[in-house]
């Protein structure tokens, strides 16, 4: 059984103007231990797909048309929302692309963190070494160790003081990591990050990949990585799926996909990146690609 | 237009502490100190907090200068009386980072445009038709047409807009252009258009760039020669294939393996073995 198997995922949209198709048959497998890219331009449905995946979509305005999204066995879209809440951070953790608007400015990092270990406590708690009946101080004492120790592993100096400062006292790379810490507390199996390094410096970016780069070698989770930035899905991803317009258009090893891609489209992309070899000129974009280029 | 920076220093002053106390002053920019000759592309690299916003703040007089000296073609920009200043900004444009936050979304395309002419009105001498004109040929000079002439921002995409926001910057027929983190915003293949349209204009308008990223394949693409600041410190400076080739510096060594390369076989999480077919 593979960890996530979304089968011919199909999603609408409705607006003022009507319904319109966002999703168009979706198709994608991820097991333990692989890192899988999603990329695609603004609008091509890449984070619709990752939000599909825990279930956050409001039904309506979305609507399934068809399809099916079975995370360990599970329909994630005609489970009941209990069992939902009970997957959601615990099983599958979600980081999302803006850390500054992710957290709550006005309460300390630790509460928040705090927050997230006791919910997934409470699912099981095993997760922060407790038996299920222990008392509400316990579970609190619990969650606030576990809160410093996750701290710590996504490399904050110093978490234990850390922990009672604002968002605003940390620096958006640091905020990131608060967010990855949040995330991976529930020890989940399969982590969503949706642009995690968009916002941030180029080094920072390489540190928080190597800190999910370690996290899969480390604990043999999944991971979906969406991301616009090809860079980041050569660096770190095993596969990748290239997103257009609700389609996935060509999906494999990233070995395969960007060393040899089948379809004018990735190989688009893949000449719009200028890198520190591309001279000047040499920058195609996708001009020169027609609505049959993707037929 | 040629640009010259010498040993500028920006130091902000502390936090007040109590009546008459302050807390320690913070050195924004440090003896930062180089040269943009007529018609190249000068890149200026560093990451968030290094100082590049500052330093073109200064560069535009939005900042004064605690010391150190900024000429354009001979002239000190700090020393210019208000009159003077308003006809060099007419030759000196900027263009912003966020499509989406620089264009007023209560004004058309066209009074968007327009607006520098207006402001400029002095220089450029105008009528309100021969303003008219002048943006219809904008519009067409960065691949749009006069049937965008009375839209509004919200009816464009990003990549658009940032045209829009080039057309803005051109209208005065400016020599030097300082274009902040133009495409950090657009997507990769946008990136590529509005790369490929900067550099045409620049070869057909004979423009001279200042361009400000953090991402080393844009300079990389677009630029001659390079600075890297770090800290408000330029660590390193030079010709681009030098700097990207021969980099001497640590940090800017550390900026080029941080930069992501789409090629998985140059990634430091694997090696060439495990990408290649098969693995």
């Amino acid at each position: 059984m593979a960890l996530l198997d979304i089968r011919n995922l199909n999603l609408a949209m409705r607006s003022y103007e009507g319904e319109t198709q966002i999703l168009h048959g979706i198709d994608l497998v991820i097991e333990r231990g692989e890192i899988w890219g999603m990329v695609g331009e603004t609008g091509s449905g890449k984070s619709l797909t990752g939000l599909s995946i825990s279930r956050l979509i409001p039904t309506p305005p979305g609507r399934y048309l068809a399809g099916s999204i079975e995370f360990q066995g599970t329909d994630v879209l005609k489970a009941a929302e209990r069992d939902m809440r009970r997957l959601r951070g615990r099983h599958i953790g979600t980081i999302f692309q803006d850390p500054t608007t992710n957290l709550n400015p006005v309460f300390r990092i630790g509460t928040q963190i705090v927050d997230v270990a006791l919910h997934a406590g409470h699912a099981d708690p095993t997760v922060l070494g407790l038996s299920a009946g222990a008392s509400r101080r316990e579970f609190k004492r619990a969650a606030r160790e576990k809160a410093i120790e996750m701290l710590d592993k996504v490399g904050i100096p110093k978490a234990a003081e850390r922990i009672d400062d604002y968002p605003h006292q940390f620096s958006g790379g640091m905020r990131q990591r608060v967010l990855i810490a949040m995330a991976m507390i529930g020890k989940p199996d399969l982590l969503i990050a949706d642009e995690p390094t968009t916002a941030l410096d180029v080094s920072v970016q390489a540190q928080i990949l190597r800190l999910i780069h370690d996290l899969v070698a480390e604990r043999n989770i999944g991971v979906l990585l969406i991301t616009h930035n090809l860079g980041v899905v050569a660096q770190i991803c095993t596969h990748v799926a290239v997103m257009h317009r609700g389609r996935i258009l060509e999906s494999g090893k990233v070995g395969d996909v960007l060393k040899r891609p089948a379809h004018v489209y990735t190989q688009a992309l893949l000449n719009s990146v200028p890198t520190v070899h591309t001279k000047r000129g040499e920058l195609r974009g996708l001009s020169g690609l027609t609505p049959e280029s993707f037929a | 237009m040629s640009l010259v920076i010498e040993n500028v220093t920006k130091t902000f002053p502390g936090q007040r502490q109590g009546l008459f106390g302050r807390g320690d002053s913070f050195t924004a920019l440090d003896d930062v100190s180089l040269r943009v000759a007529k018609g190249a592309s000068f890149g200026l690299v560093g990451e968030s907090g290094s100082g590049k916003t500052t330093l073109t703040r200064c560069i535009l007089r939005l900042e004064s200068l605690t010391s150190g000296r900024i000429l354009f073609d001979g002239a000190d920009v700090h020393a210019l009386a208000s009159a003077e200043m308003r006809r060099l900004r007419s030759r000196l444009q900027i263009v912003f980072q966020d499509p989406y936050a620089s264009l007023d979304p209560r004004m058309t395309i066209h009074d968007i445009v327009a607006e520098p002419l207006v402001i400029h009105r002095d220089v450029v001498k105008m009528t309100e038709r021969q303003r008219t004109e002048r943006v219809a040929e904008l519009l067409l000079q960065v691949g749009l047409g006069t049937q965008h002439l009375f839209r509004y921002p919200h009816e464009f995409s990003g990549g658009q807009r940032q045209r829009i926001g080039i057309a803005r910057a051109l209208a005065v027929r400016p020599e030097f252009l300082i274009l902040d983190e133009p495409t950090s915003a657009l997507d990769v293949s946008v990136q590529a258009e509005v790369l490929n349209l900067l550099h045409r204009l620049q070869v057909e308008l004979g423009l001279t760039y200042f361009f400000i990223s953090h991402d080393l394949g844009v300079i990389r693409y677009i630029c001659d020669d390079v600075a890297v600041i770090y800290r408000g410190k330029l660590v390193e400076q030079g010709p681009v294939a030098e700097i990207f080739d021969r980099p001497q510096n640590d940090y800017t060594r550390m900026l080029l393996n941080a930069m992501p390369d789409p090629d998985p076989d140059r990634s430091p999480f694997r090696r060439p073995a495990e990408a290649g077919v098969g693995a």
